[in-house]
């Protein structure tokens, strides 16, 4: 049986279905766009401070 | 927020995947969204684009589908689930190119007053952090969740 999660949208106020998809399961690890990551990689290594410690959740 | 989202999404289990498909004027394109770990503790990076042929994310493609408002409110919305799910995660992202950036550009600063009520937004100039204002010429974004 596949799994289900359904929220209320904060962006939309309407009931937004995530559906558990076991081919993605099968794809964990695997990076997408990984040119992307590199470059956000290499930005992050040039950053000169560090990150503001917010009170998240 | 009052933006239309597209519904149906398909997620990996951990919440680091996420496919859904755009329905327009060219008709249905798959699109993906995808949260990469960093080399920085805490910050992970946001892929997002089309799903080509061979099942891989493309994030230079331009399916102008006309939807590109849905589209975009569906992004945000997926980051929020992401952020619920994950609280002290960071998100890094940036557009793949000058003009995706500055759509995000606008449409965090359109925004920004609901934006912020979610989130800590911030903008990256000259390697600097800088807290997000709608003057602020960022080509690359972290946001973090707040606590509500």
């Amino acid at each position: 049986m596949k799994k289900v999660i359904k929220e209320i949208s904060w962006v939309s106020g309407t009931e937004v279905t995530y559906t558990v998809s076991e081919e993605f399961n099968k794809l964990k690890g695997k990076i997408d766009a990984p040119g992307k990551l590199a470059k956000a990689n290499e930005s992050l290594r040039k950053l000169k401070t560090p990150l503001p410690d917010t009170k998240t959740k | 927020m009052k933006y239309e989202v597209y519904e149906n999404i398909a997620v990996q289990d951990d919440f680091n995947r996420f496919d859904f498909i755009s329905i327009g004027k060219k008709g249905l394109v798959r699109k993906r969204v995808s949260f990469s770990k960093t080399e920085m503790d805490k910050v992970y990076n946001l892929a997002f684009g089309d799903v080509d042929e061979k099942d891989e994310l493309d994030d230079l493609s331009v399916s102008d589908n006309g939807d590109r408002n849905k589209v975009l409110a569906t992004v945000v919305n997926i980051v929020v689930s992401y952020t619920n799910r994950y609280p002290g995660r960071w998100i890094f992202f940036q557009g793949s190119s000058e003009s995706r950036t500055r759509l995000y550009r606008m449409a965090i600063g359109l925004n920004l007053e609901e934006l912020s009520i979610k989130f800590n937004i911030y903008g990256l100039i000259d390697n600097e952090l800088i807290p997000f204002s709608k003057n602020l010429n960022a080509s690359m974004f972290l946001i973090v969740g707040k606590k509500v």
